[in-house]
């Protein structure tokens, strides 16, 4: 069955501007949080959702269904370029590494039949993370939306490389089964 | 050590995007070598990743970002069919890493085996307009009222036969048929009668399929018959071998 989100892109990438409208309606909410949690700046988050977004115009006719959903493509690439703008600013600044977010405010719900549905979804998911032990979070956190490599968080931690690696593959399973089970 | 559980560590990392060093090296080329459950693993951990993202609704993208983008998309030229570059390298990591290793390993094989390739299809390409260029000379040879053709037969009373297209001013072309290739290190050579001498009128092969055609200068005085003998491959001034073929 092809989703609404694949549909869009199908029309993208026979250059269809109504359906890139469509698309940026549906998935821009979903990916600027993300952008701007991971580079902290309003201004810096506007310029890299507009980037992503506009790969993702270009890049509509890649798009494989078979890969993963349009929500994982955009996550992907949001969380890619905006780690790619916190890296730049990293390598100017040399010492600036982001703090790592605690405690998130709860998600606003939203009103109406899929947005109600996947705001459900997200109350369990969302825990899923806060469930984690605090190593398997802390590592996952670095990783994801500090943009730390395996070696820079072994640093960081004063943890051995592997113990680090290990923590996140458990971490990351665990939140794999979480989602199965949400599903 | 279980080998493959190596890579299933490996992969959970670089689904955070925290894979960096020789280990990412590895890991790409085993997942670009096609490695399902390790592809399935990665899939499901970035779908795994993007809910927990979507999860996040605190922030509202602002307004300009969209008309910004519709008024970029309206005026530039799109890239049709061409895959953005970061995003879906990322996403992509396998057939990334194909493309970059085979780029790495093969590009100079590939350049040259199309080196040659182009070099030889150059040098097919000047034969052939040779051979066009030889055969329209042929041909226009042959409107001159003054253009005469000669055939050559064998004595012997094989099927060989040539005949060469002849004008005194501009000179002619032997073309042959059904003439058996020449032994090694020998050659066939045309001869231009009628003066004291037999005068030299070019040495030649014939192909596989006992054919060839090839342009007999002028000079000398006009032939009145042409023969054919069997020589050196290196040519002689006078006639020494076997005649093959001759006119009447």
């Amino acid at each position: 069955m092809t989703t609404a989100g694949e549909e869009f892109i199908r029309r993208m990438a026979a250059g269809d501007r109504d359906a890139f409208g469509h698309f940026y309606d549906r998935y821009a909410p979903l990916v600027f949080p993300l952008i701007l949690r991971i580079v902290r700046d309003r201004t810096d988050a506007a310029d890299v959702l507009q980037e992503v977004f506009w790969e993702a115009w270009q890049g509509a006719s890649g798009y494989d269904p078979v890969r993963g959903t349009p929500e994982a493509w955009m996550i992907t690439r949001a969380r890619t370029r905006a780690i790619d703008r916190i890296r730049a600013v990293r390598r100017r600044s040399e010492t600036f590494v982001p703090p790592v977010d605690e405690g998130l405010a709860p998600a606003s719900p939203e009103p109406g039949g899929d947005a109600a549905e996947r705001a459900e979804d997200r109350g369990v998911i969302r825990t899923a993370l806060n469930q984690l032990p605090h190593a398997q979070r802390e590592v996952i956190e670095l990783a994801y939306y500090a943009g730390l490599t395996q070696t820079e968080i072994s640093a960081r931690l004063q943890q051995p490389l592997g113990t680090v690696k290990t923590r996140i593959r458990l971490g990351l399973e665990r939140l794999r089964d979480v989602v199965r089970r949400a599903t | 050590m279980n080998g493959h559980e190596t890579y299933e560590t490996l992969a959970a990392v670089y689904a955070v995007g925290a894979l960096d060093g020789d280990d990412l090296a590895q890991f790409e080329v085993h997942l670009a070598e096609g490695c399902q459950p390790c592809a399935t693993a990665l899939r499901e951990s970035r779908e795994a990743l993007a809910r927990l993202a979507l999860g996040d609704t605190r922030a509202v993208p602002p307004a300009e970002v969209k008309s910004a983008l519709m008024a970029r998309i309206g005026t530039a030229p799109r890239a049709a069919a061409r895959p953005s570059r970061a995003g879906w390298l990322t996403w992509a990591a396998a057939t990334a890493a194909v493309v970059a290793l085979a780029a790495m390993l093969t590009s100079g094989i590939v350049a040259s085996r199309y080196e040659a390739r182009l070099g030889q299809m150059a040098r097919e390409m000047a034969a052939e307009r040779e051979r066009l260029q030889r055969e329209e000379a042929a041909l226009e040879l042959l409107r001159d009222p003054a253009t005469r053709v000669v055939e050559l037969r064998s004595p012997s009373g094989s099927n060989a036969i040539a005949r060469v297209i002849w004008n005194d001013k501009a000179g002619g072309h032997l073309i042959v048929s059904n003439l058996p290739p020449a032994p090694e290190g020998k050659a066939y050579e045309l001869w231009a009668l009628g003066g004291a001498q037999p005068r030299p009128a070019g040495l030649f092969q014939v192909d596989a399929s006992g054919r060839v055609a090839q342009k007999v200068e002028a000079g000398g005085e006009p032939p009145k018959g042409f023969a054919v003998t069997l020589e050196p491959a290196t040519g002689v001034p006078a006639p020494t071998g076997p005649i093959v073929m001759a006119s009447r």
